[in-house]
């Protein structure tokens, strides 16, 4: 039953995994600019060398054979050479890879905290002023940009106070502010699912019976409320993974850490073809997966969605 | 000295409470022996910690922030600055230019002769020169490296097209070796002093093929340790070096460096860069905005060291070839009607010299009557655009003619301070009547706008000590040729240029070339380009060469 099922899951991972390299195939066939030209213009190359590395890079093939040879060469593992840095790309992903994940999941334990605390303190003192700070505070971290909340947090917390390390990567002190940074920004639409989901679920039946039968506040809280208003809250958080990957993008460049963002932005800028797509093929195929794990998860606290999924 | 001491104190008195606190807990469990273990263990843990927290201040390390994480570091491969930065201290190279005379000096190659027909370069090797790896340099390395850098498979993005018409490269004998050239190319010598076509064991290339990046190897004074792509870029002192040119060094001799390690790091978003310099994460920072300047120039441990970088100064080519800028006129009114003291003062604030010219002053052959052909004087340029035909017909404040508004198309890429330029420009041409488009775009996207002609305006500005630089951008066939100009003088004089190597001819031809593009209205010359560097002034001896992008790095000693 569960095999069957993560069976047709992985097939359609494999449609989404083939959408995506094309849709990043068809956006860098429309942005303008000849990476050839790009590569070469400011070296003094004349218009006959320059031209000759296109063909050298394939550029001058027509688009249906560029897009053949672009899919038959991932489907044999191929990640290919960056046409910038001259290196395998495969090898420059996993270099990459570490740092992001590293971010990625401190953030997410950071935001799934704080997005919480946040949603069931506000849902819990509805209308009181908590309620309001918590929203404001919700509001806040959705809607600060990370250039803006990384610096801020850098000119306080590193340059005035000296606590934790601006900026670099290496233990986990320089995790911190970066970690912090991104997570507040995901916080805030958490806070917001929670909150929405704790009040619904205060109003049901079951939780008046179970306040009827003279439970403990947080009793009612903990047990009967949160477990029921979370499970769906999974798999959205689990869709906040995508928003991480693009916030990393930022937050890395303001903390100066390496990582795929950072990669895929220098890779767009220069029409790096092989490097976008070997970043798009790890985004995707990362996404799908951690949706999938989601979906089992919230199956598994929600029995009843077996019979809807399967 | 005072500061690891204050520190030590500060750990001492936070940790000592610990220690107490810790030590009276064990004795209320009473258990003697464990007790005596456990404060030993923990004086055994805070004198570690002590250690740790006073630092050890031996000082033979430093870090240098880059402003880029370079894209791709092999110097036969890859083209941008940023990796020069750190590779000029991996590599030595054939010769070097005194920054200072522009003479070209003594490396690798101890003395050199150019054949009658300036085809045939001989360079003689110095001897005893060995690469980290411990493979002795000699003509059979150089010549490797030459056959390397223009083979087609390794796709050069710059170090080829600086060798210009090279042909081939034939070693004479384990010291001696020819550089054969097709026709006579002037910046062959400047070419050959720059870390792009520095010396890399042949050795080291063969091990490593495609990932040669990582594991670099070269002769010069520090040792290629340690990359991680986009952290960082560890160097280690060469203890054999002892063939350094004498440039390297303020001092009498050069010998081995005096630093133990440089660690490089990337600091892309110029807002952190002052920071990471004030918490004393980085020792070295490249590129402070101009805007921070001031506050590091307040604080005593800190100071600027500002290079003026040689090449194509900051400028916005018009395109000559698309109404209305096909009247010289309407180019005029433009460069006249530019406050280029008032750009520089508000966006560099008054750190980069005002350009007049195509050629950044410190460029050698830079012509300094440049500087009288257009003074900021609006009254003129408004006369010119009512000599062309552009008046303000329907009291829209733009100008007109048959209906027409005065509005032009000005491209701009994200860096260097240009979207910030063309907002200045666009508010001082409004006071003359002149309409601004502006639009962002990639450099990609430039080049293609560029080529295809649909701009009017578009800023760029690029480094390079030698003057054929200009040949790129005003040679009617030059990748760069934003102006869109088609002048045969100015073809022959470039084409001139980069042949004849008499200096003072080339001094000559140059000056007609940049009073020509003056004459001709092709630009509008805003800055020269300078290199701000934020250094901690524990940083000793830090030199730049003729580039003024990369650090001689031998000299740089560090006080407490």
């Amino acid at each position: 039953m569960v095999a069957r099922y993560v069976g047709r899951r992985l097939v359609q991972a494999a449609f989404v995994l083939w959408l995506a390299v094309t849709l990043a195939f068809v956006a860098m066939q429309l942005t303008p600019g000849d990476p050839a030209q790009a590569l070469l213009a400011a070296s003094g190359a004349t218009p006959d060398e320059v031209t000759e590395r296109r063909t050298q890079l394939g550029l001058d093939d027509p688009i249906p054979v560029q897009y053949a040879r672009y899919l038959l060469d991932l489907v044999r593992g191929n990640l290919g050479q960056s046409w910038l840095h001259g290196r395998p790309v495969g090898r420059m992903i996993l270099e990459q890879l570490p740092p992001t994940v590293e971010l990625s999941l401190a953030a997410m334990v950071v935001g799934v905290t704080m997005g919480l605390g946040l949603g069931i303190l506000a849902a819990v003192r509805r209308g009181t002023w908590l309620d309001t700070v918590a929203t404001t505070v919700a509001v806040l971290g959705l809607s600060t940009p990370t250039y803006w909340s990384g610096l801020l947090a850098i000119l306080l917390l590193s340059l005035q106070l000296r606590w934790l390390p601006a900026t670099g990567e290496g233990d986990l002190r320089h995790l911190v502010l970066p970690a912090l940074v991104l997570g507040f920004a995901l916080s805030g639409s958490i806070a917001r699912l929670v909150r929405a989901r704790v009040v619904e679920v205060m109003a049901e039946q079951f939780v008046l019976a179970a306040r009827a039968r003279g439970l403990p506040p947080w009793r009612v809280l903990f047990v009967h409320v949160l477990r029921s208003a979370l499970a769906p809250a999974l798999t959205v958080i689990a869709l906040q993974f995508g928003f991480l990957l693009s916030g990393a993008v930022v937050t890395e460049s303001v903390f100066a850490r390496r990582g795929l963002g950072k990669l895929v932005v220098e890779a767009i800028l220069w029409r790096d073809l092989p490097v976008v797509r070997g970043v798009v093929v790890f985004g995707a195929l990362a996404y799908v997966l951690v949706n999938l794990v989601a979906d089992l998860v919230h199956a598994w606290l929600d029995p009843r969605l077996w019979e809807e999924l399967t | 000295m005072g500061v690891g001491f204050v520190n030590l104190i500060g750990c001492a008195i936070i940790l000592l409470p610990i220690y107490r606190y810790n030590s009276k807990k064990v004795h209320i469990v009473k258990r003697f022996s464990l007790s005596v273990t456990y404060e030993l263990l923990f004086l055994a843990l805070l004198s570690a910690l002590l250690v740790g927290c006073s630092a050890p201040s031996s000082g033979a390390r430093i870090v240098y922030g880059l402003t880029l994480a370079p894209s791709g570091i092999d110097p036969h491969v890859n083209a941008s600055s940023e990796l020069g930065i750190p590779l000029t201290s991996v590599y030595d190279t054939l010769v070097y230019q005194d920054p200072e005379t522009g003479k070209f000096v003594p490396g690798l190659a101890e003395r050199w002769e150019v054949s009658e027909d300036r085809l045939i370069y001989t360079f003689y090797l110095r001897r005893g020169i060995i690469f980290h790896d411990g493979a002795p340099f000699n003509a059979e390395a150089v010549r490797f490296n030459l056959e390397r850098i223009t083979n087609p498979d390794l796709a050069s993005q710059k170090a080829r097209f600086m060798l210009g018409p090279y042909e081939r490269t034939e070693v004479v004998d384990e010291h001696t070796v020819q550089i054969h050239l097709s026709e006579p190319f002037a910046p062959l010598l400047d070419a050959l002093s720059q870390v792009y076509l520095g010396m890399v064991s042949p050795a080291a290339v063969e091990q490593w093929g495609d990932e040669y990046q990582l594991h670099q190897v070269g002769t010069g004074p520090f040792i290629f340790a340690e990359y991680v792509p986009g952290d960082h870029l560890l160097l280690q002192r060469n203890p054999d070096y002892a063939w350094g040119p004498p440039v390297y060094s303020s001092r009498d001799a050069v010998t081995a460096p005096r630093l133990e390690e440089i660690e490089f790091r990337f600091f892309k978003d110029p807002a952190i860069r002052s920071p990471a310099l004030e918490t004393g994460e980085v020792d070295v920072m490249g590129e402070i905005p101009p805007q921070d300047i001031a506050r590091l120039e307040g604080n005593s441990d800190f100071r600027i060291e500002s290079v003026p970088i040689p090449g194509v100064s900051l400028m916005v080519f018009m395109n000559t070839a698309r109404q209305p800028l096909d009247d010289i006129r309407v180019r005029q009114a433009l460069l006249y009607g530019t406050d280029r003291r008032a750009i520089t003062s508000a966006v560099f604030r008054d750190t980069s010299p005002v350009a007049h010219g195509p050629l950044a002053a410190v460029t050698f052959g830079y012509e300094p009557a440049i500087q009288k052909t257009y003074p900021y004087d609006p009254a003129r340029a408004a006369t010119l655009l009512d000599q062309a035909g552009w008046s303000d017909t329907d009291d829209d404040t733009i100008r007109d003619r048959d209906g027409e508004p005065l509005v032009l198309d000005l491209y701009l890429m994200g860096w260097g301070y240009m979207p910030e330029v063309g907002q200045l420009l666009a508010a001082q041409w409004s006071e003359l009547g002149v309409g601004v488009n502006s639009q962002a775009v990639s450099y990609p996207e430039a080049l293609q706008v560029a080529s295809e002609g649909r701009h009017h305006l578009i800023p760029f500005n690029l480094s390079g000590s030698d003057p054929d630089i200009l040949r790129k951008f005003f040679h009617s066939q030059a990748n760069f040729n934003w102006s869109k100009v088609d002048d045969p003088e100015l073809d022959a004089w470039l084409e001139d240029g980069a042949r004849i190597s008499d200096q003072r001819q080339r001094v000559t031809l140059y000056s007609q070339v940049q009073l020509q593009v003056m004459d001709q209205a092709l630009v509008i010359p805003i800055r020269d380009y300078v290199n701000l560097n934020g250094v901690s002034n524990r940083v000793q001896g830090l030199l730049f060469d003729a580039q003024g992008w990369f650090p001689w790095l031998v000299d740089v000693t560090l006080e407490n």
